[in-house]
């Protein structure tokens, strides 16, 4: 059955025909169709099941609005769920498959009966599925698979995406007759303009009434026109197939472009993307949204065959699809007439049921002349029909109240379209704040031109509740002089006639609900048809005594679905309005909020994917690490070798051996992604007591210190090394996660509080490789590479730093260790970084050198006690509760930054959580890490926490396991007996545990100092 | 998602090239030490937390990493300017001396 | 002196690796045609040097002008090119002074000289940078996929630092290209979304001059 029609103005190419499928079965449809606009030509009425109800659903709308044309396109990777039908173009070859009906669309088991419904009123989610709570996934699951809603691809994306940044003069969204106005008005003017349009060509609804005439011309060759001479204009882009989605502060809008989607696979082309973020910074705005048609409400509104009345007359003039041979069209107001004339011009049968008293005479005469019978004062109180509408109850209404005066007569149809009005698209103009007015003339939410035009904003065409287009030509014209005049520019309007060829517009009737006479008690009547709201829902959750808007909208679930209540919203308003006895604009309108309508992950997350999703910092060894074979770890943005595994060896193998050939050998570390901020000025010494907790005052120069930096709170915040140079020059290390927060942390201070104090600072963490060489016989690897610095114990001594050659390069070597061994710190110029590193392993090689990564850094730290910032603290810890009074320089006569708060009396408290090593009673049990520590091994509730294991590993030197954690008094509870315990409970098993001091190697230092 | 203009720079710029610093001008007090425990409490904790107008520090984290004085609407992200610390303090303080 | 015995120094002979050496640009690189939308090649192994001191202090600026034998940039967001390199306004004080590497240590002796008594800091920050050279009929928009900075506003002379996808850069144009300035570790990121975001364009590793 073909519904196709070939129609003059139609911008389907009948020479064009296309294959694609639809749940399986093939059909035919035309380039220039979209998959509703070919279902609808091959005769395929259902294409849905409700969500609730399971009630066979036809395409309503003809765009962004269409609450039941949901539809899975393509499959495997490139497949997409729960795209309108509406907005889908159609290529060779497409396959599309329905989103809803189980078991299929011809039989969806919740409609049996049709009984269903009386579980499932308003609010059902609250009331039916709640108890009892570990049922709860098993209705989900059920609920889920019955509502429908498409499948997401599960396997992994092949296609990409991006995000493009633009800043513009004036951004125009919407390219109907308005819009391209507004558009070549400024474009005119010389202002940066672009252009944004969600449909495939631009003309908006103009492409839907191809026979008006605007200044003469039919509107098509008038949008050709303007569109030509936008083309011309080099300061104005147009972009189609892309959505405004969001409207952010001071003008930022997102729109999503689909590039790709619409092309047969393949004509597709790797190296282009499937959709585009822009990201439109604009000075200036047109909104040029217009407005979606608003149905009216009746019984069994919701039959297949029913449709707006604005997607009947899209259908017919842009497609050339009837959507039946015998249409029946109610409406409240004259927009309904010139579509309804297109359509018995083009054949069809057409009946117009005007729920008004008086019709506009002009129309009265044209629909007379062509045979279209008209009831005036009228109402569809019900259709009629089984699986598609098949016909309509007529009621007469009463003339001053909307209400059932007598039974009118039954009309049959095949197609039934309706229209209760415009609502006006002002969501974009509400994203950041804005809000739209009732207009009660108009019957619509509106938003004024110039409304929001101090923060740049103008609107232009039906979003303005203006829908004559010649009276929106006119209003375009006057507020984009105004927005020119704004910016010191004029007008040209030359060679633009805007006159058109419309019958002026006479009053609409004020009608959302038309009555049927039945209390309520008659067929279900429809609002919002992608969740199964009916008026009976919102008039239940008034009952129940919801009184706002927002409420009444998540008890019933209005304007919930993936259309976001295009089509129901205002519908429902005014139907909560009345339940409730107030006015609409006293009810107000729900939150718009972003998206307008659904955008991808991938559109989101843009090129931000795979190897680009995160920076990831690497060294300038990586290759070499790689050539070892490291694992990596993320360290913050760095990706650091974690460990190096040999062939068959885990984790746990690597790093024993990595751990013991490093005590009893030399290991080595690229210790270069530690932060390097190099300090000068006369008052650097003041400057470092101020920022650390310990003095800096003393230090002399070749020599280096250990600081801890606390935030004002008295909290450790980060630690390092630094090194001074010269009395005026100090080189600052920092964590290597903590690099960045440091260097703010010292500007801040510097900047806002201390600008007196003579000191700049510079991040050198990049320029600097270092190479960390640790053991015993690591002096002996930097002899063989290094004449110009005497490394003897005497004159390089722990914790001095010394500048050098080493292999031929210009070195600065620290002798510090993180690791309780005899180590240098070999710093150079990165560039010379992988050479270094080389030289130093061919070097170590009689001695068997082991490169090390991050895992076997930590055992060999742990063992000797040292801690690490964020892993052994949480931002609650202070030196005091890690043992480190040592660092604290509480003698220093300016407050340094944290003093005052250790003196504060919780940071004081002597019964704080505090940092103890910890010895399991069975040394091959290593503890969980964030393992709770408490009393007893029995948890039976309440059981006290004293704390928990911060730091737990094997010791492959020790033989056995250790761990750190923090123990409420636990400085005072450390016993080396062994005599105090507690126990260390995780994943349901409590391990015997002692408490001892965190040193567990060398804590006389004599390996350090060797 | 709205835009600064870097007192520093002296350009108007995306959002993304700052950072928040916190509420302005809370003065660090010059003796720590002989503050009140709940002086001190407030110095650290208690913020200002206005609905409305703000006086608040940022920093231009990809560009001049100057901090600087922004006086932000916290309703609705509008601004009034953006100041080198120096220019907003004096603003700052005649503001309060008429407040 | 326990390292007397060790090797002879002059066995040694040390080789750089700029922070793009991973990518193995150079075995890639190509005449510059119509065939591709954006052309990128790494400048590799410049000196830099960085540079803070106060541009309000008359006698800093005086020593540097005269250390450096051109005007120190201290209008924001400008730069100065030079017979041996460029001079970056970062922030009122602060400068990335770029040069050719072999030019790096007597410029920053030079500096240090004159800025001997004049609070200062000259750091030499030579393997903590690249610089990228990107061109191309394309080049403007690639770079849009990659910095929400407005581009209209790059003139020539001007230096902005800026996001690059989800870190930092240092960005200006001359001549026929942009200049993308960013840190060693930054490399690999930035090449691989460079790379990602040029390729609707056609992306080619562009010969570079004997010159920058």
């Amino acid at each position: 059955m073909s519904n196709r029609i070939s129609h003059k103005n139609s911008r389907v190419d009948l020479n064009r025909p296309l294959t694609f499928t639809f749940d399986g079965q093939s059909y035919q449809g035309f380039a220039g169709d979209t998959l509703a606009s070919a279902l609808l030509a091959n005769g395929v009425k259902v294409v849905a099941r409700s969500f609730k109800y399971g009630r066979p659903r036809g395409i309503i709308g003809s765009g962004a609005e269409e609450p039941n044309a949901l539809v899975q396109i393509d499959v495997g990777a490139r497949t997409t769920p729960d795209l309108k039908a509406t907005q889908v173009e159609l290529y060779d070859g497409l396959v599309a498959g329905r989103t809803s009906g189980w078991p299929s669309l011809a039989f969806d088991l919740k409609s049996v009966g049709g009984k269903f419904s009386r579980f499932m009123p308003a609010g059902f989610y609250y009331k039916t599925f709640k108890w009892p709570t570990k049922l709860w996934p098993f209705y989900e699951d059920i609920i889920r698979r019955a509502a429908g809603y498409g499948k997401s691809p599960i396997e992994a994306d092949t296609e990409t995406y991006d995000h493009q940044h633009h800043h513009v003069d004036l951004l125009v969204v919407g390219g109907g007759a308005t819009g391209l106005l507004a558009a070549l008005l400024a474009g005119r003017s010389g202002l940066k303009v672009l252009l944004v349009d969600d449909q495939s060509e631009l003309g908006g609804y103009l492409l839907s009434m191809p026979n008006i005439l605007i200044g003469g011309v039919s509107a098509s060759t008038w949008s050709a026109n303007i569109i030509n001479e936008l083309q011309s204009l080099p300061n104005v882009s147009t972009l189609s197939r892309t959505t405004a989605f969001a409207l952010h502060d001071m003008n930022m809008i997102q729109a999503v472009e689909l590039l790709q989607d619409h092309l047969p696979h393949a004509a597709r082309n790797n190296a282009q993307r499937r959709e585009r973020l822009h990201r439109i910074r604009a000075s200036k705005v047109v909104l040029a949204t217009g407005a979606f048609e608003r149905p009216l409400v009746f019984g069994n509104n919701d039959l297949p065959g029913i449709m707006t009345a604005s997607a009947l007359t899209t259908y017919l003039n842009r497609y050339g699809v009837a959507c039946g041979k015998n249409a029946v069209i109610m409406t409240s107001n004259d927009l309904v007439y010139q579509g309804a004339v297109d359509l018995a011009e083009a054949g069809i049968t057409v009946t117009i049921v005007d729920t008004r008293e008086q019709i506009n005479p002009e129309w009265a005469a044209k629909t007379n002349q062509l045979g279209i019978k008209v009831y005036v004062g009228y109402g569809i109180s019900e259709a009629v029909g089984s699986g598609a509408v098949q016909g309509v109850q007529l009621v007469k209404l009463g003339s001053l109240k909307n209400v059932v005066t007598a039974k009118g007569p039954y009309v049959p149809c095949d197609v039934l379209a309706s229209s209760g009005g415009l609502s006006p698209t002002v969501h974009l103009f509400c994203h950041d704040g804005g809000r739209p007015q009732w207009d009660d003339a108009r019957l619509a939410f509106v938003v004024s031109a110039n409304g929001r035009a101090k923060d740049g904003i103008f609107c232009v065409g039906a979003i303005t509740g203006v829908f004559a287009l010649q009276e929106g030509l006119a209003k375009t014209h006057d507020t984009i002089a105004e927005l020119l005049t704004g910016l010191g520019k004029t007008i040209n309007a030359s060679g633009l006639v805007l006159e058109t060829d419309e019958i002026a517009v006479t009053p609409a009737r004020r009608i959302f609900n038309v009555p049927d006479g039945k209390d309520g008690y008659g067929a279900k009547a429809f609002v919002d048809f992608q969740n199964d709201v009916a008026v009976t829902d919102i008039h239940l959750a008034v009952r129940e005594n919801y009184r706002s808007i927002e409420h009444i909208k998540r008890y019933t679930a209005l304007g919930f679905g993936t259309d976001q209540g295009k089509l129901s919203n205002v519908n429902g308003f005014a139907i909560a309005a009345e339940a409730l006895g107030k006015t609409i604009p006293e009810v107000g309108t729900t939150t718009y909020r972003p998206a307008y309508t659904p955008v991808s992950f991938g559109a989101l997350a843009g090129a931000h994917v795979g190897d680009s999703f995160e920076p990831r910092r690497y060294t300038a060894v990586q290759t070499t690490h790689e050539r070892y074979g490291a694992e990596f770890e993320p360290v913050g943005q760095w990706m650091r070798p974690w460990y190096f595994p040999k062939p068959g060896e885990d984790i746990h193998a690597a790093v024993n051996r990595e751990c013991l050939a490093t005590r009893n050998s030399v290991g080595m570390l690229d210790a270069s992604t530690l932060g390097k901020i190099d300090i000068r000025g006369k008052d650097v010494r003041e400057f470092l007591n101020r920022i650390y907790a310990n003095a800096w005052s003393q230090l002399a120069v070749g020599k280096c210190r250990y600081g801890l930096m606390l935030d004002e709170a008295g909290m450790v915040m980060d630690d390092g090394v630094t090194a001074c140079i010269s009395d005026t020059h100090f080189l600052m290390t920092t964590t290597s996660g903590g690099a960045a927060r440091v260097m703010t942390w010292l500007e801040k201070w510097h900047q806002t509080e201390w600008p007196e104090l003579e000191v700049y600072m510079t991040s050198v963490t990049d320029h600097w490789t270092t190479a960390a060489l640790v053991g015993p016989k690591s002096r002996e690897v930097l002899a063989k590479l290094c004449t110009d610095i005497d490394l003897s114990k005497e004159a390089f001594k722990f914790m001095d730093w010394r500048d050098g050659k080493v292999a031929g390069v210009p070195a600065r070597v620290f002798r510090i260790s993180f690791s309780g061994e005899l180590a240098y710190e070999v710093n150079v110029d990165a560039s010379y970084g992988d050479y270094i590193w080389n030289e130093l392993m061919k070097a170590g090689k009689e001695f068997d050198i082991t490169p090390y990564g991050t895992e076997t850094m930590h055992v060999l730290r742990a063992e000797k006690g040292f801690i690490i910032v964020g892993q052994d603290t949480d931002g609650s810890v202070t030196p005091f509760d890690l043992d480190m009074a040592w660092a604290v320089g509480m003698k220093k006569p300016y407050s340094f930054l944290g003093k005052r708060s250790l003196a504060r009396s919780d940071t004081s408290r002597t019964d704080r959580k505090q940092l103890v090593g910890l010895l399991p009673e069975d040394p091959n049990v290593v503890l969980k890490e964030g393992a709770q520590l408490i009393n007893s091994s029995d948890i039976t509730p309440p059981v006290a926490m004293l704390g928990h294991v911060t730091s737990s590993y094997h010791s492959a030197f020790l033989g056995r396991s250790i761990a750190m954690g923090f123990v409420i008094d636990g400085i005072k509870r450390r016993d080396e007996e062994g005599n105090n315990i507690v126990y260390a409970w995780a994943e349901g098993k409590a391990v015997k545990v002692k408490i001892v001091s965190y040193v567990f190697v060398d804590a006389e230092g004599a390996r350090h100092n060797a | 998602m709205f835009v600064i203009k870097c007192p520093h720079c002296f350009e108007a710029r995306e959002e993304e090239e700052f950072s928040y610093g916190g509420e302005a001008f809370v003065a660090r007090p010059t003796s720590p030490e002989t503050e009140s425990e709940e002086s001190w409490g407030d110095y650290l904790f208690m913020k200002r937390n206005p609905k409305g107008w703000h006086w608040e520090m940022w920093g231009h984290s990809t560009g001049c990493r100057k901090f600087f004085v922004l006086k932000r609407n916290t309703a609705n992200h509008t601004t009034v300017g953006a100041w080198t610390l120096a220019e907003a303090r004096k603003i700052y303080d005649a503001e309060e001396a008429t407040a | 002196m326990l390292n007397s015995t060790t090797t002879n120094i002059s066995e040694f002979s040390p080789v750089m690796q700029s922070p793009l050496h991973p990518f193995g640009l150079t075995s890639k690189q190509e005449k510059v045609n119509d065939g591709k939308g954006v052309w990128a090649n790494e400048i590799p192994l410049l000196g830099y040097i960085s540079l803070r001191g106060n541009s309000q202090n008359a006698a800093f600026v005086n020593a540097v002008n005269s250390a450096l034998n051109v005007a120190l940039p201290t209008q924001a967001c400008s730069m100065s090119y030079t017979a041996w390199g460029s001079i970056l306004w970062l922030s009122p004080d602060e400068w990335l002074i770029t040069c050719k590497r072999d030019q790096r240590a007597s410029l920053q002796g030079a500096l240090e000289t004159a800025l001997a008594d004049i609070h200062s800091q000259v750091v030499d920050n030579s393997g903590g940078y690249t610089t990228v050279l990107l061109k191309g009929k394309n080049a403007s928009e690639v770079l849009h996929h990659c910095t929400v900075y407005d581009l209209n506003m790059l003139q020539a002379g001007k230096v902005v630092g800026t996001t690059f996808g989800k870190l930092n850069f240092y960005l200006h144009q001359h001549e026929d290209g942009y200049y993308l300035v960013f840190r060693r570790s930054f490399a690999d990121y930035i090449w691989r979304y460079l790379e990602r975001s040029a390729l609707p364009y056609g992306f080619g590793i562009a010969q570079l001059n004997d010159g920058l």
